[in-house]
């Protein structure tokens, strides 16, 4: 059985616009140590599915469908006091802005020990001072500067803190939105390295969101490319990137550039961001997409399977069959 | 300025150029630790060229960029814009230089002033230097917005930042700094903030504006690919030091510094 299963999930925001979907009926599973990674632009909605999986959506957020199982529940009718002992107990969040995710005005390891404190009241000091110690040798911070405050310690050494905060509980799904995001080349690839090394030897579930796709590469068993709230393409690693079926992959692909890719640099004409007020189930990439014929605006997109575990969004079943362009 | 001959002077030269900082100058005025932000530093940028600056955070490429467009002065070491020593201007010379370089920010969200409409933005520098009457600055905007393409430039002229993406308030960015037609332009990675579909966009507006008219840059950036992509030359810089100078394609293929070879190590990559 997975870990946790999402289900037809749909949220809006509330703006004076009307409701604007940001996530449109989504569904994928999680399974014990195979990190799924979330790849998309700004404002696709993956922040949003991390938020909706820690219960931390703002208020003008409604979920307007689906279901996420988790263990035995239902964590869309979660009230504020249930969630309270799953969040940072059960399930777990490494956040963005290491900069700004910790507090000024405490000492570290204080800032661990809270988190600790939070679900094991009754722990022993002994036993807590025992697991803050493990805790920082896990990720890698000399025991000295435990004592520290957050202004001393640099970007990859704040967000190792963030990581250790999250683990503190034992969690079994943590959730890491854009974790390097902040951080330079070397400081990221330090932090990849202690991420995947964490997770291979602690075997927790893995939600890796970033808009880099390298980045989700180099950690993720499992893709799931989103683009307009909606997830358009899903497959193991090597599939999605080594043969990309969905237009927007292939877009996304495309114009990443690395050292040894400058020959096949394809330049997207992305005019238009994707409309989040159109009606469910539409395919919201069509105002950028090249393949796109006049079926794709009435049409709604079904999923089309490539293998087991490869498939995508589109209306056409010819453009994801056929690998080439 | 005025014999000035590319073949025989870089556009731009650095020579020794040391930047220090005093962080902290101790709570009763006590002599705090210096930082040295860049450690003698020579470097030549020619006529047309886009010159990459990589390192990563801390290592002073912004500072070298704040330097050469004079927002800072150096503690040692001479800066020169064609030929002509830039450390001391002052008054119109001073002016003249400001008309001459420009600079583009880092994150588009925070460099546009969001009460100017971009039309304001983009002829403020105009109006500043006192070129052109109001209709031949309206005439420039528009041209200059349908060069970065936001076209029609007339549907964007009247808009504020807010109602524009990050990729579009970035070109904006870029239309202000080169609607006085500089001479060089300091790039502080202009493509940091945006999405890779974004970016590649807005690397080939730089390389286009650079073939038009001829401009020169420095592309400041920690992602030594878009530097390949976009750079003629490439500097390393680490710690306050250029460590390496050479063609993008020999850095990454015979890099010489030990730092030059763990930059391109940890440079992500999804070739499987």
């Amino acid at each position: 059985m997975s870990l946790l299963s999402v289900d037809n999930l749909s949220i809006g925001y509330e703006t004076k616009n009307g409701m604007v979907k940001a996530v449109d009926g989504i569904s994928f599973s999680l399974e014990k140590g195979r990190p799924l990674g979330f790849v998309g632009e700004s404002g696709c909605g993956k922040t949003t599915i991390g938020m909706t999986l820690m219960g931390l959506l703002p208020d003008n957020a409604k979920i307007l469908s689906g279901s996420v199982r988790f263990q035995t529940q239902d964590l869309v009718r979660l009230t504020e006091d249930q969630w309270r002992s799953v969040r940072g107990k059960d399930i777990a969040m490494i956040f963005q802005a290491a900069m700004n995710a910790l507090n000024p005005v405490y000492r570290v390891d204080d800032q661990v020990r809270e988190a600790i404190l939070a679900h094991r009241p009754d722990i022993s000091d002994k036993e807590l001072n025992h697991r803050i110690r493990e805790l920082f040798e896990l990720v890698e911070i000399p025991y000295e500067r435990i004592h520290d405050y957050p202004h001393e310690y640099s970007g990859g050494m704040k967000q190792r803190v963030i990581i250790a905060m999250a683990l503190a509980c034992q969690p079994q799904v943590i959730i890491a939105d854009e974790p390097t995001t902040a951080l330079d080349v070397i400081v990221q690839d330090q932090i990849l390295e202690e991420l995947r090394a964490i997770q291979s030897k602690l075997n927790t579930g893995l939600i890796f969101i970033s808009h880099d796709i390298a980045v989700v590469a180099s950690i993720c068993e499992d893709i799931c490319v989103m683009y307009g709230g909606q997830i358009v393409e899903t497959g193991t690693r090597k599939e999605v990137f080594s043969s990309p079926r969905h237009p927007y992959t292939k877009t996304l692909l495309g114009s990443y550039l690395s050292l040894d890719n400058e020959e096949h640099i394809i330049i997207p004409d992305m005019r238009e961001s994707a409309d989040l007020t159109l009606a469910s189930g539409c395919c919201r990439f069509q105002a950028n997409c090249t393949a796109c014929d006049a079926a794709c605006k009435s049409d709604q997109p079904t999923w089309i399977d490539i293998s087991p575990t490869h498939k995508a969004l589109c209306c056409d079943a010819g453009i994801i069959r056929n690998p080439h362009d | 300025m005025t014999n000035y001959d590319p073949d025989k002077h870089p556009l731009i030269e650095m020579k020794g150029v040391t930047k220090a900082y005093n962080p902290r100058k101790g709570f009763f005025g006590r002599k705090g630790n210096k930082v040295l932000a860049l450690n003698d530093i020579d470097l030549n940028i020619h006529k047309g060229e886009i010159f990459g600056l990589v390192g990563q955070s801390g290592s002073g490429k912004t500072t070298t960029g704040r330097l050469l467009v004079k927002l800072e002065d150096p503690t040692h070491g001479k800066i020169r814009l064609k030929g002509e020593l830039i450390n001391d201007l002052g008054g119109k010379p001073l002016q003249h230089f400001r008309s001459k370089v420009q600079m583009i920010f880092q994150d588009p969200y925070q460099s546009l002033n969001p009460h100017l409409s971009i039309a304001e933005t983009i002829s403020e520098p105009l109006v500043v230097h006192g070129i052109g009457s109001p209709e031949s600055r309206r005439e420039k905007v528009i041209q200059t917005l349908e060069t970065v393409g936001l076209r029609p430039g007339k549907a964007f002229y009247n808009h504020y930042p807010h109602q524009l993406s990050g990729g579009q308030r970035q070109r904006v960015a870029v239309a202000r700094a080169i609607v006085l037609d500089p001479e060089f332009i300091v790039a502080d990675e202009p493509t940091s903030m945006l999405d890779a579909t974004i970016a590649i966009q807005l690397l080939r507006l730089l390389s286009r504006i650079r073939d038009e008219f001829g401009m020169t840059f420095l592309f400041i950036t920690h992602n030594l690919a878009a530097a390949k992509y976009l750079c003629d030359r490439v500097a390393v810089i680490h710690e306050g030091h250029i460590v390496e100078v050479n063609t993008a394609e020999n850095i990454i293929r015979n890099p010489e510094h030990p730092y030059t070879k763990k930059l391109i190590k940890v440079q992500p990559g999804f070739r499987f």
